[in-house]
């Protein structure tokens, strides 16, 4: 076994018993990254140099008994909406040509904290606008779309390049490249992580969170970044509790909901499968299920897109009046149409929101945890713009990556994605698995107890052209 | 809420975007018509629900119960 393939949690057991050194693990990783990335562009950057000299750094710390803990020496790929102190951060976009940051976003600081090392950028749908990632290609099916729109991190990190890969959530922009590259990824509770120095897409829906291959890992990851920023207006000063406490309790008696209104509606029948079969899991280790009515689901795509776009359009307002031609044609136009959104409107989706979260609220009285599938079908092909049914019916392939997804935004909900298994063509397919406020040691516990009882997370995808 | 259908042709859209201050040329106006019609009839959709009293959700506020 290559070092890139180790699980964070074995590479980081030998890096601190010094069986394995930070610089080993970065030139595996990095080796990984030369073998796959002419098939993937995963990366809008590169940072090789830095990252050895990084790996450098962390080993002589190591050896001199200044080990920082679990993360110490181990890769990450940060997405390009990030910014990052001296490196190129451009959004994936022209109109951010040459930007460079000369500052970390507090996240970035964070995991410079805990010792990571920075392999590079990861590419974004340009502005995190978008859930397809066009520069970049499924590691599993390279025909295939990796999701978006931290489409980099999910393809960096199934292929083994990254043992981690940060990404942000305003619509499913981190669950859905899991779902569809077969990682696992946390998107907490709003207000959980600082988004400062993250280039925001719609400041009340914006998360940001990691992609990792395993649920442990994805639990250590929050640990190093959660807590509060008064400089971000959205955090909350909630004590952030070490989320590897009690990982492995399991969770007899907990109580999961599962939808029997709208999130199974237009899913594919592997992913119907594929996450029922997960759900039997849980209730066999010791979990009740019950069906529950999900309260206005069938106003998330409305709700969640009168207040995304003309909060992005706000955001770009000035660039699209001076550079509009930088912007790739489908991001133009969402800014356009967001331009001509009324206020209105705007404010009775707002309204409408306030009703979602009430409800939500009361749903998570009945259950601890509502279970779904994350995405309703496996990668789509490259190029394609409509997903079809088995029914017949065509829907825009934007509104399905981002129909089940978005009530987690709408509502600030925690929510985990994980991987439950593969279509017969091969491609992953994953549930989601949503809880109450800053319950996330709860989400990831599920998480990981059925990652135990399964052989579905933490695969590498082989990468073939 | 029982509310007219919105005429959206390619003129309203044109001054829409003037209202804006956003400067389009015809071609991107024959683009831009037929999505901010889709959103439109998406955004109608929330006329299902009255709110009626319920204040705006500017964000999510987890003290809120």
């Amino acid at each position: 076994m290559e070092p890139y393939e180790l699980p964070l949690t074995e590479a980081s057991a030998r890096i601190k018993a010094r069986e394995l050194s930070p610089v080993e693990l970065v030139d595996s990783a990095l080796a990984r990254l030369e073998q796959v990335e002419p098939h993937l562009n995963a990366f809008a950057c590169v940072t090789a140099d830095a990252a050895r000299n990084a790996a450098r750094m962390a080993q002589e710390e190591i050896a001199t008994g200044r080990y920082r803990g679990p993360l110490h020496g181990i890769p990450v790929g940060v997405k390009d909406l990030y910014d990052t102190a001296g490196v190129p951060t451009t959004s994936s976009s022209r109109v951010w040509e040459g930007r460079v940051p000369d500052a970390d976003a507090v996240t970035v600081e964070a995991l410079g904290r805990a010792g990571m090392v920075l392999l590079g950028k990861t590419h974004t749908h340009e502005f995190a606008y978008g859930p397809i990632t066009p520069t970049t290609r499924n590691p599993w099916n390279v025909g295939c779309i990796p999701g978006g729109s931290s489409g980099g991190s999910g393809a960096a990190v199934a292929a083994g390049v990254c043992t981690v890969g940060m990404g942000t959530d305003t619509a499913g922009s981190i669950r859905i490249p899991a779902a569809l590259c077969g990682t696992v990824g946390i998107k907490a509770t709003y207000g959980r992580v600082s988004r400062r120095g993250i280039a925001p897409l719609s400041w009340s829906l914006d998360h940001a969170g990691p992609l990792t291959r395993h649920v442990t890992d994805a639990a250590l990851v929050l640990g190093a970044i959660a807590g509060y920023d008064q400089r971000d207006p959205a955090c909350v000063d909630v004590p952030v509790p070490d989320y590897t406490q009690g990982l492995d309790d399991g969770i007899q008696g907990l109580r999961i909901g599962v939808p029997r209104n709208y999130f199974f509606e237009h899913v594919s029948t592997d992913v119907e499968r594929g996450v029922r079969q997960a759900i039997s899991v849980l209730e066999g280790l010791g979990a009740s299920v019950r069906e529950v009515e999900v309260p206005y689901a069938e106003l998330t795509l409305a709700t969640e897109w009168a207040i995304l776009m003309p909060e992005a359009s706000s955001y770009h307002q000035k660039h699209l009046r001076d550079r509009p031609d930088h912007y790739t044609p489908d991001v133009r136009e969402l800014l356009e149409a967001g331009e001509l959104i009324f206020a209105t409107d705007y404010i009775k989706a707002l309204r409408v929101r306030t009703l979602m979260q009430r409800a939500w609220a009361d749903l998570l009285d009945e259950v601890d945890i509502v279970v779904t599938p994350g995405m309703p079908c496996a990668a789509p092909e490259a190029g394609a713009t409509d997903v079809t049914w088995e029914d017949g019916a065509a829907e825009n392939i934007t509104f399905a990556l981002t129909r089940l997804t978005s009530p987690s935004n709408l509502t600030g909900l925690p929510t985990l994605a994980v991987p439950v298994g593969f279509d017969p063509a091969g491609l992953p397919v994953g549930m989601q698995i949503i809880g109450r406020p800053f319950e996330e040691a709860t989400i990831l516990r599920v998480g990981r107890a059925y990652e135990a009882a399964s052989d579905t997370v933490g695969r590498i995808a082989d990468v073939t052209a | 809420m029982v509310a007219p259908n919105r005429d959206l042709d390619t003129q309203t859209v044109t001054t829409l975007a003037r209202a804006a201050r956003l400067e389009l040329p015809a071609d991107r106006v024959d683009t831009l018509a037929p999505l901010t019609a889709d959103i439109y009839a998406l955004i109608d959709s929330l006329d299902a629900v009255s709110p009626g009293e319920v204040p705006p959700a500017t964000a999510f506020d987890a003290r809120r119960r």
